[in-house]
């Protein structure tokens, strides 16, 4: 039987809609003129000329210190939430639930707005210490929900056969429930970690002068008029954000084997 | 031989189902128990609450005399094998028989002897350093019964621990199940609801159905008298027959009428009395199926009716032979090569035949709504009168 | 007792962390649309409807109204684009539907702002798409590629498609195909099967697609800001304009009320209707 050639045809159409501006802004970036409409040849001056600029590194540094801080903060507690919520059938976890997943569907601008209120109201003085508090907000209910998903294709019966064996609670959870459930705190992490990278709108919020992290200085460095140092600066995110994928997928193919 | 696993008036409810309804059973000492029923029976919860994963709403379970119902699992001498063999796939061969050892905090060497000498009893020397995932079903099952066997357990408990291997493994496994069973000596207590498994590898088989234990005996005890209808046709397949005594004509033998079928003889260990209602359950093996008149005899049931469907199965053929308004379902065993018999033909007329001492009476007659016994040939499910087909 | 108390230890730190961060504050802000503004950027004493009511301020049933249509418009586009790649990605070898889901998967990872302005930058006056156009005479001199309500659009498109492909696609991946041949045997055409075995057959992962898509692009903020000119301003634009701009705190409040209306529309749809809910962030974070 012959088959239709329109679902071949949109997913080609949509992987090219996909990847063509995100390669001719890399290309551009490696373009020696300044507009984008012509080829100056090919150069790496605009990468030379970020190296150069203080404010970037500043920000670089911001963003992994709130990153690295809050992708700990929010591993330990969305994996405590995801084992509440797997092992207790309870009211309270009904309520855990909800309060776990309205900030996945809550729009982030409502809880940019909303953090900042707080942070304004308790006279919480806006900068990195803030960022952080917002970043770790969100990322719990990642975390608890990639952790609670591994929960739920974990073999209990596992921990019946080490208990079954004289395993305490205590080396249960250390010698297997742990070992088995790490690739997916793992991933919980590294999705964590990527979100607050990423995140721009919630830190535009809460971000005092001097909190700068790397969205938020791409964002006004675009607002303020754009050069091709922008176009380097997110080459060199991309690649970043690629190598991240290649481990992710690395952990998560090392789960089926 | 003394009591040495004891079950007193064990009950345990999950939610609005009576898993186990106080049961009371005992094992003795280097016994293999089996626990024999349909799914829902109520047997893996048995094992669980000797295991100690779950707790009784009622009832004792003692081992050695000693009351070991609040003991937690990880401080019984119970060890399990699991269904799916739950062997820790993040490590090794070695490491997972090692395990209980190792949480015992045995000293090094101690381990190291033990484990060498388990890995020699299944002949896996060669893969102890491959993970769960690198070795075979069989294999499996192996390192689950010697990691399980390690502590050296006062009962080891197995939960259906063939049901995922294929045809010709379990058959192998069966005979080292039972060989491992006599190198040890350990109790074993044995979940399944296969009756194959449980029948060549027990020495005694408790039957059960919706939380009760139905049945306990030997093998061939259960098999040959069944005490109840649901026993007599979840074990191999049967006729069920139902009728009045009409007479005593010798000792310990009564006839019996049944309706649409005639009188027959059966032997009255239960001595009914005439006008008793009882129920038989006659085992297809049991009959014989000849195109000639069988000689005289005053212990035999002889009986003429018309072949209504075969099914060749190879090492035996299935006849469903219509007497009167019944309808009888018989296996007859190629002794010799099919094709030398003189051949029974669709709509022969026959003589069915059978010894009085073969048929068994029951305790009770519980109709199942799923007849797990003779499945009728598929034309006639419907018979003239409508009614369902239980001869 | 111990049970008990082991559940609230682990419970603990998420329930007051999100209880004090993202429950107490989003209660606030609704509380705060009911103040009167000071003018100086605070809010003044008492409760009041005031605030409330100017949302009836003529530019507001606009902006209101755009930012409903271009969420919906783009839900749908998404929708329809989705349905035919998640067709394909569930149909052909195993090998190339990993590859797949990891080329959809990578754009949606790359941080935001940077693929926005992809968009921007290919889009540019003196990019090559428009000189190429203009080169071609498709386009006249004075045409913007930029600054407009379709440009808003297209990027919405592009940057929520991954979360509707993903769902369709679980879903897709589940479907049992010999439904369709079974359909065709019995003489349905190949659109008849798919349209009446194949979309009812995924209609999960389509809720699922919709609301992920849907939700998200009524908050938009970003895209619009940064494509769109004041033709094409979104209610979250306001939100900001007005908390960073007017400092007019209460009436940011107030707007953030609205959108938090215009959102949990969609969300009873999916506490109340017959999905769990979770399911849809499963498929998206289950990729990872």
């Amino acid at each position: 039987m012959k088959r239709s050639r329109i679902p071949l045809l949109t997913t080609l159409a949509l992987l090219l809609f996909f990847y063509v501006p995100i390669i001719v802004l890399v290309i551009d970036s490696f373009n020696g003129s300044r507009f984008a409409g012509t080829w100056g040849g090919f150069s790496v001056k605009w990468y030379a000329k970020l190296l150069q600029e203080r404010e970037i590194w500043q920000a670089v540094r911001n963003s992994m210190v709130v990153a690295v801080a809050a992708t700990f903060c929010s591993t330990v507690i969305g994996t405590c939430a995801a084992f509440a919520l797997h092992s207790f059938d309870t009211r309270l976890q009904r309520v855990h639930n909800m309060l776990i997943y309205t900030p996945l569907v809550v729009p982030e601008i409502l809880m940019g707005i909303s953090l900042l209120l707080l942070f304004i109201g308790l006279k919480i003085p806006l900068g990195l210490f803030t960022v952080f508090l917002a970043h770790v907000t969100f990322c719990i209910s990642y975390v608890a929900m990639v952790v609670l998903a591994r929960l739920q294709d974990f073999d209990f019966t596992l921990v019946e056969a080490a208990q079954d064996l004289g395993a305490s609670n205590w080396i249960c959870l250390r010698r297997i429930v742990l070992p088995l459930l790490a690739p997916g705190i793992l991933a919980g992490a590294l999705l964590a970690f990527t979100l607050s990278l990423d995140d721009f709108v919630i830190t535009f919020f809460v971000a005092g002068p001097g909190a700068t992290t790397l969205p938020v200085l791409v964002y006004s460095m675009i607002k303020h008029g754009a050069t091709p140092v922008i176009n380097a600066l997110s080459t060199l995110l991309l690649a970043v954000t690629f190598a991240v994928v290649v481990i992710a997928q690395r952990l998560a193919q090392e789960k089926h084997t | 031989m003394n009591d040495f696993l004891e079950f007193k008036n064990v009950s345990k409810r999950f939610g609005t189902v009576q898993a186990v309804d106080n049961v009371s059973f005992s094992v003795k000492r280097g016994e293999f128990f089996s626990l024999l029923g349909p799914s829902g029976c109520g047997k893996t919860t048995l094992l669980r609450l000797m295991a100690g994963f779950e707790q009784p709403d009622n009832g004792s379970i003692l081992l050695d005399g000693q009351d070991i119902t609040q003991i937690p699992p990880n401080q019984r001498a119970v060890n399990t094998v699991f269904q799916n063999y739950a062997l820790f796939p993040h490590l090794t061969v070695r490491e997972n028989i090692a395990f209980g050892l190792r949480v015992a905090r045995r000293p090094r060497q101690e381990i190291d002897a033990a484990v060498t000498e388990m890995l020699k009893l299944i002949q896996m020397e060669d893969k102890a350093d491959q993970r769960p995932n690198q070795i075979s079903g069989g294999q499996k099952q192996r390192v689950a019964i010697v990691r399980a066997l390690i502590n050296r357990p006062r009962v080891l408990l197995l939960d259906e621990p063939l049901a995922a291997l294929d045809l010709k493994l379990r058959q192998r496994m069966l005979l080292e199940l039972d060989l491992i069973h006599d190198q040890v000596g350990i109790t074993f207590l044995y979940v399944t609801h296969d009756q194959g498994e449980a029948m060549s590898l027990s020495d005694r088989i408790a039957v059960m159905q919706g939380g009760k234990i139905e049945q306990i005996g030997i093998p061939a005890e259960v098999y040959e008298a069944p005490k109840t209808s649901f026993v007599a046709s979840f074990i191999g397949d049967t006729n069920f027959v139902d009728g009045t005594v009409t007479a005593l004509p010798m000792p310990n033998y009564c006839r019996v009428r049944v309706e649409g079928l005639g009188e027959i003889l059966c032997y009255n260990d239960k001595q009914k009395a005439v006008g008793d209602r009882v129920n038989l359950s006659l085992r297809p093996e049991k009959f014989h199926v000849t195109l000639e008149q069988p000689q005289e005899d005053a212990r035999l049931n002889v009986l003429r009716g018309k072949v209504e469907n075969i099914i060749y199965a190879g090492n035996h053929t299935r006849f469903w032979v219509h007497i009167g308004e019944r309808r009888i379902a018989t296996y007859h065993q190629h002794r010799r090569y099919h094709l030398d018999e003189k051949p029974i033909r669709w709509e022969d007329e026959v003589w069915v035949w059978w010894d009085a001492d073969s048929g068994y009476m029951l305790d009770d007659y519980a109709p199942l709504l799923e007849e797990r016994g003779i499945t009728p040939p598929p034309e006639t499910i419907h018979s003239a009168n409508g009614k369902e087909q239980r001869i | 007792m111990s049970r008990r108390w082991r559940e609230i230890s682990v419970s603990l730190p998420s329930l007051l962390w999100l209880t004090l961060l993202f429950l107490i504050p989003t209660v606030l802000v609704l509380a705060m649309a009911f103040k009167p503004s000071d003018g100086y950027g605070g809010m003044g004493p008492g409760w009041t409807l005031e605030t409330i009511r100017s949302l009836r301020n003529p530019s507001y049933p606009a902006i209101i109204g755009r930012t409903l249509g271009l969420s919906l418009l783009t839900t749908l586009l998404c929708v329809v684009l989705a349905v035919p790649m998640g067709y394909y990605m569930a149909r052909t070898q195993r090998i190339w539907r990993q590859t797949l889901v990891l080329l959809t998967v990578v754009p949606f990872w790359i941080c935001f702002v940077v693929r926005v302005f992809a968009w921007k930058h290919l889009l540019h006056p003196d990019g090559f798409i428009r000189h190429g156009l203009l080169a071609l005479g498709l386009i006249a001199p004075d045409t913007m590629l930029l600054y407009t309500t379709g440009t808003v659009m297209l990027v919405l498109v592009y940057s929520h498609l991954p979360f509707a492909i993903l769902p369709i696609f679980a879903a897709a991946e589940k479907f049992d195909f010999q439904l369709m041949e079974a359909a065709m045997d019995l003489g349905a055409t190949r659109w008849r099967a798919f349209t009446h075995v194949f979309l009812p057959g995924i209609a999960r992962g389509i809720g699922t697609a919709v609301l992920v898509v849907l939700i998200p692009a009524l908050g938009s903020y970003v895209i619009p800001d940064m494509v769109g000119g004041t033709e094409s301003e979104m209610i979250g634009n306001k939100i900001a304009q007005r908390t960073f701009g007017d400092r007019n705190l209460p009436h940011a409040c107030a707007l953030a009320a609205l959108l938090t209306v215009a959102v949990l529309g969609p969300l009873m749809v999916m506490v109340f209707g017959k999905g769990r809910s979770g399911t849809a962030e499963k498929s998206v974070g289950g990729v990872v």
